[in-house]
């Protein structure tokens, strides 16, 4: 439940002050939302399957953003950015995929 | 393709599960881990954080390059407005300069003379429009024979034709030596006025009158007496190679009098000597 407000929290704040992002930070912007979309299917998976952790949520969060955009950096420094962001974003998009499909099996039964 | 299939089997994080053995070993936990409720409010302050984020950088952004965009199109065609409108200004300008100075001029015997002197010269140097009775030439290259192009156009820039039967520029240059010396007051290529500095020159296989670029048929207009034109051009020794080489080569010479034609006012005139007379503003 603090979960779901604090996400609604943070989504209108984003959408209230419309924060900009710095240039250098912008090739990251996917990735961190795709990471953040996984965590937050991931965390729901969980819940629905009994087992969520608060400290796994949180750290596996914050760890695969930095993570994917570390190797999104060192992509940029040798030339291959772009295909690694790629790279990033279908392996996220794969689970993202998948949570989804075990959500809805907990939900609907099929 | 191990790794696709681990990456759909484990899409849930195994730390979950591990984390709920922990928990299972150790069942004393519960009351500790309901404690940090206040981080996982943050991490979940800082995902909706990031998705709004990534939201408005795509819906506004993507606007704000429409926007400059709209902005840059308004930007020229306010220049293109002004060029024009600057343009219009200076036609009239110099319609108005010709027209006071022809008045000024008519207000004694030599300034008529001088005015005349200057009218003429202005048709010769090709400043003004030139109306009046002439000769037209055409010139076009000789029709394609059937095996050269299969495509069967006349694309002056293909450069698939043969040399011969194509028109050059040399051959513009003939024509219009002829025709000055034919007694032309005036001489247009395809709507292109010839000034003493026009050039006639080819880059590639186009042919470019003034730096623009004609494609055939190619018209030259020349304004002058049209019997006496006709017969001193007809006559010449241009005419006789142009005929000769409509015979051997095909290519395609015709002259023929026109009434009433007006050639154009020569494009991007400059003044070279001429500067503005300091200290007298009007």
């Amino acid at each position: 439940m603090i979960i779901l407000l604090a996400l609604a929290v943070g989504i209108g704040v984003g959408l209230y002050v419309e924060p900009t992002v710095p240039l250098g930070l912008q090739p990251y912007l996917p990735i961190a939302v795709v990471a953040a979309l996984d965590a937050l299917f991931g965390a729901v998976r969980a819940q629905l399957e009994g087992i969520f952790d608060d400290k796994v949520f949180v750290v596996s969060f914050i760890a695969n953003v930095l993570v994917a955009a570390l190797i999104v950096f060192l992509g940029d420094q040798i030339g291959v950015g772009g295909q690694l962001s790629t790279g990033v974003v279908v392996v996220f998009g794969i689970r993202i995929f998948s949570n989804a499909a075990a959500i809805r099996r907990h939900l609907f039964r099929a | 393709m191990s790794l696709l299939v681990d990456t759909m089997a484990a899409s849930l994080d195994p730390a979950y599960a591990e984390a709920a053995k922990r928990r299972d070993a150790a069942p004393a936990a519960p009351a500790a881990s309901r404690r940090p409720w206040a981080v996982v409010g943050v991490a979940a302050v800082a995902v909706g954080l990031v998705l709004a984020i990534g939201a408005v950088q795509t819906h506004d952004r993507a606007p704000d390059a429409a926007r400059t965009r709209a902005r840059l199109v308004d930007a020229v065609q306010a220049r293109t407005h002004t060029t024009e409108t600057l343009q219009q200004q200076l036609d009239r300008l110099r319609t108005q300069t010709s027209n006071d100075r022809a008045r000024l001029l008519a207000t004694s015997g030599a300034g008529a003379a001088l005015d005349d002197e200057v009218n003429s010269l202005e048709a010769a140097a090709g400043t003004v429009p030139l109306h009046g009775d002439g000769l037209r030439v055409r010139l076009d290259d000789a029709p394609a024979a059937d095996n050269s192009n299969p495509l069967g156009g006349t694309d002056p820039r293909a450069g698939t034709g043969d040399a011969v039967s194509r028109v050059l520029d040399r051959d513009l240059q003939q024509v219009v030596n002829a025709l000055w010396a034919a007694g032309a007051r005036g001489i247009a290529i395809n709507g292109e006025r010839l000034t003493a500095q026009t050039a006639i020159r080819s880059a590639g296989s186009a042919i470019l009158v003034a730096y623009r670029p004609l494609s055939p048929p190619y018209d030259i207009t020349a304004v002058g007496d049209p019997v006496g034109l006709e017969t001193r051009f007809g006559t010449s020794a241009t005419a006789d190679r142009f005929r000769a080489y409509h015979d051997l080569y095909g290519l395609r010479f015709t002259y023929v009098r026109v009434r009433g034609v007006t050639l154009p006012a020569a494009s991007a005139l400059s003044l070279r000597y001429a500067a503005p007379v300091s200290g007298s503003q009007p």
